[in-house]
C-alpha cells in the first residue's frame, strides 16, 4: 500500500507518532513547502485556534503609494482576531523616542525612486542610520514592498531590516521582499509572524535569527501582452507640447482599478545602440548572461540595460573598470565610452555585469474597466530637454509616443490603493492640469459607466486653449450628460499674466471650500513641482480665507480631510 | 396682400426675445470651455458685426485629437463710403496683428474683415477699434449694412458732397440699442430703457439683411443696382442735383431653386432734396420691414417682396408713407465699374494712389510687404485711406507736396510695380472668400481664383485680347458676395473644383449674366474659355465687350435665369455707350 521502503515507512511512523499537533502541522508545511517548490518553505498555520503569548504589538508602515498601509490595516484585523491588539501607525506620524521603548515592532516599508525609502519613511530611515543609540528589547520583523523590474530591489527595505539588527534589535522572522503583486507573499509572511507571536516554536528565537534565511521566493507580478491599437498626439499644431493618447488592448482581461498606473520597461533606440556596437567593435549576435538571462549582445543593449542616462553609481563602477577617475555625475553610456574608452573591447563582458536593467516608467491609466473594457489608456508627455544646445527626448515618454499602431507592448499594473474613487453618491474635485488629467478620465469614464450619483468638478491646465486643451470635445460631452458637473479651464500663455489651476481655485474659493465642507474628495495628479505644492499652499489659503479659519485651523482642516482620505495625491 | 406667409422663423424669435440684441452674448463670452458662443447668440452677434467661424480645412484633423472645431470670429468694420484717415488705419493694423490672423480682408462692400478672432479677443479686438473710434456695429444682421459710395474723389468735384449722404444714411439707420456698447465696451447698463426706442427696427429689426450703395456716374465702382437700395448720383456741370433712386437688387441664388434669384435694382423715381433722398430710403425700410417676409429668409430680401406686390404698387405706398411723389427718374450713363489704378489728381489738386490688392488681402509675402508698405504709409500721416466696392485700396487725398515722399514709400516696396504689372484681366477680377472661413463655401475662391486667372492670362494673350477689360468674378456658393452674377464672365461654385459658368453680363452692371454651363471642372473652365475667346476675338463688332458678344452669341437673348431685363427694362434708360 505503500510506496516507502519498511525501514523508511517504520522511521516515519515513528517520527509521527512522538510528535506534538504544533509539530504535526509544521511539519505538515514543511513538506508541502518541499512539493510546492523544491525550495524550504515556513509553515502557514491556521492561527485561530493557538491562544497568544504576545499581546500587543506595533505595525508601523512608510509608504508612497498606499499599498504599505493597505496591508498594515488588513494585519491589524487579522491580528486582532488572533487576540493581538496591534498599533497601526505611518512612519512619518511615528515618535522616534517611542523605538527603544519598543517590543514587537514590524515595519512594512516599499522602495521608491532609485532604492530610496517613500518620503514618508525618510525620518525614520535616517534616525535608524544614524546609530546613536541601542534598541536591547526590541524584536522586529520588516515585509519590503518594491518591484523586481528595477535595479534596487526592495533596497529600502532591506536597509531598515539591517540597521534594526545594527541597533541591536532581534529579528523573529526573516524579511519578505515582495514584487508588485504582493498580496500572496505579504499574507503568508504575516500568518507565519502571528503564528511565532502567538506560540513560539520549539527551535529557539536566537536560531531563527541566525538561521540562513530560506524563503519562498517572491510571486513574480502579471506581465500582460498588449498592443497599441490608437496612439495619436493631442495637441494641435503650434503647440509646445506633444501629449499622446495611447490606447492598449490586451490578450486577458487586465485587473485594474481607476487610479492604478500601467509599468513598462522602454526600449533604447537603435540610433544610440548602434553607434555603442560600432565603438566597441561587438558581436551582436555572441550572447551573454545578465542576472539570471542568456541574451545577444545586441538584444541586451537594446531592450535590457539602462545605457540612455547611467546613475552615478555605475558611473563609479565604471571609472574602477577603465582605471580612470571619472566626476560622479549621471551621464549616457555613449558618452561615457566616448570620453573614456574602455581599455579593451574584451572588457565588454565586464561592463555588463556593471550595468543595470532599464528601470520601469509608471504611467496614470486614463481609462476605466467599466467603459473601455479589455483596453487601458494613457496620456504621455513626450519629455523634451535640452543637453548642452541639443533637444533629447525621455526615453520611455519617446518610445510610447514613436509605437505604431499594432506594435506590441509589454506591461504590467502599478496599483495605487490611496487614488481611488470614493462611495458613487460622494462629490469630488479634480485638480489635474496637463498629463495630471489622465486618472480624472478613468473617473469620469467609470463614473458615467456605474451610474455613480456624486457631482464631478475638474480644474483643467496647460499652455493655450487652442492647441493644448486634452480631452476637450470628451469633457464637453460629459459636461452635457452631466457625468461631468463642472469644468474649470487655466490656460496660462493664453493672456500677458500667467494663469494657473491654483488661481482658479482661488477665484472659485467659496464654492470650491462648500464642496470640501459639504464631504467632497480631493484628488490632484500631475507634476510633483511646483503644482502639487503650490496646489496645497493655495488650498491652505482659501480654507483660510472662505472657511474664515485661522491657518492652524486650515491646516487642521487639510489634515482632516487627509485622515479621512479626502486629500489625495498622485504626483511626480 | 401684406404679409401673406406662415409662421415666424426662429431668428425672428431669437430676435424679439433678444433684450434689443443681448441674447446670452455675455454669458456666451464667459464660457471658456469652448471658443464658441450659445446656438441663440450665433444670430444675435451678427447685428454687433461678427460671425462666428471656424477654420474648415481643419476639422477632420482636430476631431481626430479630440479638439474642438477651431472656433473663431470674423470681424467687420463699418464705413461708410470705406473712409479711413491714418490714424484710423495704424490702429487697425495693430489690432489685426495682435487679434487676428494679421491678413486685413477688404471685403466686396468698402470695408475690411479679421478673421481667426478667438473669443477671448474679441473684446480687446472692438475696444481696440473703439479707441480710433472705429465701429463694427450693424455691420452684418438683418438690419442696414455698410453704406457704399463710389470710391475715388477724383470721380467729381460734389463726390465730398455724395459721401456726406453716404454717412448720413448710415447714421440714419443705426439700431438705437446701447447693447454693443455694454457687452462690448463694458460702459455700464443704461437706467431709463426707452432710450432704446426703435421707431424703425422695432424689436424684430429687418426680415433680412439690407444693402445701399450710392453711385456717382459714369463710373459704378459700387455695382449700384445689386443693393436693396441704389442711389444714383445726377450731376450737372458740378452741381448735384439729386438722386435716382431704385429698389429690389440682390445677387444670391440657389442651385436648383428658381425660386431664388439675382435681380437688379429697378429705378423708380428720382428725389432732389436731401431731405427727400433721406425720408424715401427711411421709409423703404419702414415698407420692407412691415411686408417682407419673415417666415422663410430665403424669400426675405427686398428684392421679393419688390417682385410680390410689384413696383406701382411701392410707389404708391412710398407716397403714402413720405408723403410726396419722387419724380421721373433722369437718365445715366455707366462707363465702367473699374479703378483707377495709379496716381490720380483732383479738382482740388489731391493726388490718390489706387493701389492693386488681389482680392482685398493685405498681408506681407516674401513677394510683397503690402502689410508693411501701407503702415509705413500711414506713419506718414500725409494721406487718407479708402476702400474700393472691388477690393482695392485708395491711398487719398495726398497733398501735392507730399506727394514724393509716399511715392517713395510706394516705390521702395515696390508697390507701384505690382500695381503695374498686374494684367488687366486680374485686376478687374474678384473672388469672395469661400474657404477656409466661410461655413457656406461650396467650393474656393479668394485661394483659387489667382491661380485660375495664371492659366487664363496666356489664354487671353494667344487671342490678342490682353488689353481687353473683360469682368470676371468668381464665389465659392451662389450667395454671390463677388457679386459674379452681374460679371461678364461668372464662376460660380456648386462643388469642390467645380463652378457654374455664367456669361453675358454687361461691363458697366446694367445686365446680369446668365447660365451658360454647370459644374465645370478647371480644364473644362479653360476648354470653354479657349474656344469662347477665339471666337469672340474673330466674331466681335469693333469694340463689342465680351459680355455683350456673349449675351447675343450664346445666349441669344434667352434668359437662362431671371435678370434685370425682366424686371426693370421699361424704367432703365437705354445705355448711352
Ligand atoms: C467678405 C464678403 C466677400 C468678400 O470677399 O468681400 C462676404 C462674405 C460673406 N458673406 Fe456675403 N460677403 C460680402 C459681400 C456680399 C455681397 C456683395 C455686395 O453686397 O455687394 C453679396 C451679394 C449681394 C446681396 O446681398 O444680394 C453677398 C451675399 C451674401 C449672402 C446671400 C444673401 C441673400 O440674399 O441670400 C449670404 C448668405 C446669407 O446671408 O444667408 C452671405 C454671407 C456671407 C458670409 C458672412 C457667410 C456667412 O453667412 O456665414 C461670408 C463670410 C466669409 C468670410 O469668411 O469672410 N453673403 N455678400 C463681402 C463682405 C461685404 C461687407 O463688407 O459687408
Ligand atoms: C505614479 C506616476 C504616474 C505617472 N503618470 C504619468 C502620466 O500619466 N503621463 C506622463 O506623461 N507621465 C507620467 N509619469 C511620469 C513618467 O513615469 C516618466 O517619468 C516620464 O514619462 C519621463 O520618463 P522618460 O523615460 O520619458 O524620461 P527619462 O529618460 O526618465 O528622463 C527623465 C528626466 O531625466 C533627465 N535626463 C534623462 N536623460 C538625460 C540625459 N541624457 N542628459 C541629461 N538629462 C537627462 C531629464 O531631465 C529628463 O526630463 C508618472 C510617474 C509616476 C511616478
Ligand atoms: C516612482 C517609483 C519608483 C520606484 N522605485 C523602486 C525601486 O527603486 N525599487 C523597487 O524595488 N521598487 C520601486 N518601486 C515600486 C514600489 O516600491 C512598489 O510599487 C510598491 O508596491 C509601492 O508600495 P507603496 O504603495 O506602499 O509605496 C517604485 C515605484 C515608483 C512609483
Ligand atoms: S459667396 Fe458663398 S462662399 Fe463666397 S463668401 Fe459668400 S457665402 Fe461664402
Amino acid at each position: 500500500m505503500s510506496i516507502l521502503s519498511n525501514q523508511k515507512l517504520s522511521a516515519f511512523q515513528q517520527l509521527l507518532s512522538g510528535a506534538s499537533k504544533q509539530e504535526l502541522i509544521w511539519m505538515n508545511g514543511y513538506l508541502s513547502g518541499l512539493l510546492s517548490n523544491g525550495t524550504i518553505q515556513q509553515t502557514e498555520v491556521e492561527v485561530a485556534v493557538a491562544a497568544p503569548s504576545v499581546n500587543k504589538i506595533t505595525i508601523a508602515y512608510g509608504t508612497e503609494t498606499g499599498n504599505s498601509k493597505k496591508l498594515a490595516v488588513t494585519f491589524a484585523a487579522k491580528a486582532k482576531k488572533a487576540g493581538i491588539t496591534a498599533k497601526v501607525v505611518s512612519l512619518d506620524q511615528y515618535r522616534l523616542n517611542d523605538l527603544p521603548k519598543e517590543e514587537y515592532f514590524f515595519s512594512l516599508i516599499s522602495t521608491h525612486g532609485e532604492g530610496e525609502p517613500p518620503a514618508a519613511a525618510r525620518k525614520f530611515y535616517d534616525h535608524i542610520h544614524n546609530n546613536g543609540f541601542k534598541l536591547e528589547k526590541l524584536k522586529y520583523g520588516v515585509l519590503a514592498l518594491g518591484d523586481t523590474s528595477y535595479p534596487l530591489f526592495c533596497t529600502a527595505g532591506e536597509q531598515v531590516d539591517a540597521q534594526l539588527e545594527k541597533l541591536g534589535g532581534q529579528r523573529i522572522i526573516p524579511i519578505q521582499k515582495c514584487d508588485v503583486d504582493y498580496e500572496h507573499d505579504a499574507d503568508s509572511w504575516f500568518d507565519l509572524l502571528l503564528h511565532r507571536l502567538s506560540a513560539p516554536p520549539t527551535i529557539n528565537e536566537v536560531a531563527v535569527a541566525a538561521a540562513p534565511v530560506v524563503i519562498k521566493k517572491s510571486v513574480v507580478k502579471k506581465i500582460y501582452n498588449g498592443s497599441i491599437v490608437t496612439n495619436i498626439n493631442l495637441n494641435d499644431r503650434g503647440s509646445n507640447k506633444q501629449t499622446h493618447h495611447i490606447e492598449i488592448v490586451a490578450n486577458d482581461e487586465i485587473d485594474y482599478l481607476p487610479g492604478d498606473a500601467l509599468g513598462v520597461v522602454p526600449e533604447n533606440v537603435a540610433a544610440l545602440v548602434d553607434p555603442i556596437v560600432e565603438l566597441l567593435g561587438i558581436d551582436r549576435h555572441k550572447t551573454y548572461h545578465f542576472r539570471h538571462e542568456q541574451m545577444t549582445a545586441y538584444d541586451l543593449l537594446k531592450k535590457k540595460l539602462n545605457i540612455f542616462f547611467l546613475p552615478e553609481r555605475v558611473v563609479a563602477k565604471y571609472a574602477q573598470l577603465v582605471g580612470q577617475d571619472i566626476p560622479p555625475a549621471k551621464i549616457g553610456l555613449l558618452d561615457l565610452i566616448k570620453i573614456y574608452p574602455l581599455k579593451n573591447n574584451d572588457q565588454f563582458g565586464q561592463l555588463i555585469e556593471i550595468l543595470e536593467p532599464i528601470a520601469p516608467r509608471l504611467y496614470s491609466i486614463a481609462s476605466s474597466p467599466e467603459a473601455h473594457s479589455g483596453e487601458v489608456h494613457l496620456t504621455v508627455a513626450r519629455d523634451r530637454f535640452k543637453v548642452n544646445d541639443e533637444w533629447k527626448y525621455g526615453l520611455c515618454s519617446d518610445f510610447l509616443t514613436c509605437l505604431p499602431s499594432e506594435t506590441a507592448i509589454d506591461f504590467y499594473i502599478h496599483r495605487n490603493s490611496q487614488f481611488r474613487l470614493p462611495d458613487d453618491d460622494k462629490d469630488i474635485i479634480m485638480i489635474g492640469p496637463g498629463t495630471g488629467v489622465a486618472p480624472f478620465r478613468s473617473f469620469i469614464a467609470h463614473r458615467e459607466a456605474t451610474g455613480a450619483t456624486g457631482k464631478s468638478w475638474l480644474f483643467f491646465g496647460d499652455q493655450h486653449f487652442v492647441t493644448d486643451f486634452l480631452y476637450q470635445t470628451e469633457w464637453q460631452n460629459w459636461l452635457e450628460t452631466g457625468a461631468l458637473t463642472q469644468l474649470t479651464v487655466a490656460f496660462s500663455r493664453d493672456q500677458s499674466q500667467k494663469v494657473y489651476v491654483q488661481h482658479k481655485m482661488m477665484q472659485h474659493g467659496q464654492q470650491l471650500y462648500e464642496w470640501l465642507a459639504s464631504g467632497a474628495s480631493l484628488y490632484v495628479c500631475g507634476a510633483k513641482h511646483p503644482m502639487s505644492t503650490d496646489v496645497e499652499d493655495t488650498l491652505m489659503q482659501l480654507i483660510e480665507k472662505f472657511g474664515n479659519k485661522t491657518i492652524e485651523e486650515a491646516a487642521q482642516f487639510v489634515e482632516q480631510l487627509r485622515d479621512e482620505e479626502r486629500y489625495l495625491k498622485d504626483v511626480y | 396682400m401684406s404679409q401673406n406667409h406662415g409662421p415666424l422663423s426662429s431668428t425672428e424669435r431669437i430676435k424679439q426675445s433678444s433684450d434689443n440684441l443681448r441674447g446670452t452674448l455675455a454669458e456666451s463670452l464667459l464660457n471658456d470651455v469652448t471658443g464658441n458662443i450659445y446656438e441663440d447668440d450665433v444670430a444675435l452677434v451678427r447685428f454687433h458685426g461678427m460671425y462666428i467661424q471656424d477654420d474648415r480645412d481643419r476639422r477632420d484633423e482636430r476631431a481626430q485629437k479630440k479638439l474642438e472645431r477651431l472656433y473663431s470670429f470674423m470681424i467687420r468694420l463699418r464705413l461708410p463710403g470705406g473712409y479711413l484717415s491714418a490714424e484710423q488705419w495704424r490702429q487697425m493694423h495693430h489690432v489685426a496683428g495682435d487679434h487676428s490672423t494679421g491678413t486685413i480682408k477688404i471685403t466686396t462692400r468698402q470695408t475690411v474683415q479679421l478673421h481667426g478672432v478667438l473669443k477671448s479677443h474679441v473684446k480687446p479686438t472692438l475696444k481696440g477699434f473703439n479707441q480710433a473710434s472705429l465701429t463694427t456695429i450693424a455691420t452684418c444682421g438683418d438690419i442696414n449694412r455698410n453704406v457704399l459710395c463710389t470710391s475715388n474723389p477724383i470721380q467729381s468735384k460734389v463726390h465730398a458732397q455724395v459721401f456726406e449722404y453716404a454717412k448720413a444714411i448710415d447714421e440714419l439707420l443705426l439700431p438705437k440699442t446701447n447693447a454693443y456698447y455694454e457687452i462690448w465696451l463694458d460702459q455700464e447698463k443704461l437706467e431709463e430703457k426707452q432710450s432704446e426706442e426703435d421707431p424703425l427696427y422695432q424689436d424684430r429689426y429687418m426680415p433680412r439683411k439690407f444693402k445701399i450703395a450710392i453711385a456717382i456716374p459714369p463710373n459704378n465702382d459700387v455695382d449700384v443696382l445689386t443693393n436693396d437700395i441704389g442711389l444714383i448720383a445726377v450731376i450737372e456741370n458740378d452741381e448735384l442735383l439729386g438722386f435716382n433712386i431704385a429698389i429690389g437688387g440682390g445677387m444670391s441664388a440657389t442651385h436648383g431653386n428658381a425660386e431664388n434669384y439675382a435681380r437688379l435694382a429697378s429705378v423708380i423715381g428720382f428725389a432732389d432734396t436731401k431731405e427727400k433722398v433721406l425720408k424715401t430710403v427711411y421709409e423703404i425700410l419702414t415698407i420692407q420691414r412691415d411686408y417682407g417676409n419673415r417666415s422663410d429668409r430665403k424669400l426675405a430680401r427686398l428684392k421679393y417682396t419688390v417682385d410680390r406686390m410689384g413696383l406701382d404698387w411701392w410707389k404708391q405706398e412710398l407716397i403714402n408713407r413720405t408723403g410726396f411723389e419722387m419724380e421721373a427718374p433722369r437718365p445715366f450713363t455707366f462707363d465702367s465699374r473699374g479703378d483707377y489704378y495709379g496716381w490720380q489728381k483732383d479738382h482740388e489738386d489731391k493726388w490718390h494712389y489706387t493701389v492693386f490688392i488681389e482680392n482685398g488681402r493685405i498681408l506681407d509675402t516674401e513677394q510683397l510687404a503690402l502689410k508693411t508698405a501701407l503702415y509705413e504709409v500711414a506713419l506718414t500721416d500725409k494721406s487718407d485711406f479708402i476702400f474700393t466696392c472691388n477690393q482695392n485700396l485708395i491711398i487719398s487725398n495726398v497733398k501735392a507736396k507730399n506727394k514724393a515722399a509716399v511715392n517713395k514709400i510706394l516705390q521702395q516696396f515696390s508697390i507701384i510695380d505690382h500695381t503695374k504689372n498686374a494684367s488687366l484681366v486680374r485686376r478687374n477680377a474678384m473672388a469672395c472668400v469661400a474657404f477656409n472661413t466661410c461655413p457656406l463655401a461650396l467650393a474656393e475662391a479668394q485661394r483659387y481664383m489667382p491661380t485660375l486667372l495664371t492659366k487664363i492670362e496666356p489664354i487671353l494673350e494667344k487671342h490678342a485680347l490682353q488689353n481687353e477689360r473683360i469682368l470676371i468674378r468668381m464665389t465659392g456658393c451662389p450667395n454671390g458676395c463677388s457679386r459674379p452674377f452681374a460679371a461678364e464672365i461668372g464662376f460660380v461654385g456648386t462643388a469642390y473644383g467645380k463652378y457654374n459658368m455664367l456669361v453675358g453680363g454687361d461691363s458697366v452692371g446694367l445686365r446680369l449674366n446668365k447660365m451658360y454651363k454647370e459644374s465645370l471642372d478647371e480644364a473644362q473652365i479653360l476648354n470653354e474659355l479657349d474656344n469662347m475667346l477665339g471666337i469672340y476675338k474673330i466674331e466681335r463688332k469693333n469694340d463689342e465687350s465680351f459680355g455683350d458678344f456673349a449675351h447675343t452669341k450664346w445666349l441669344n437673348g434667352q434668359p437662362l435665369q431671371r435678370t434685370a431685363s425682366t424686371f426693370a427694362d421699361p424704367i432703365l434708360p437705354v445705355n448711352k455707350n
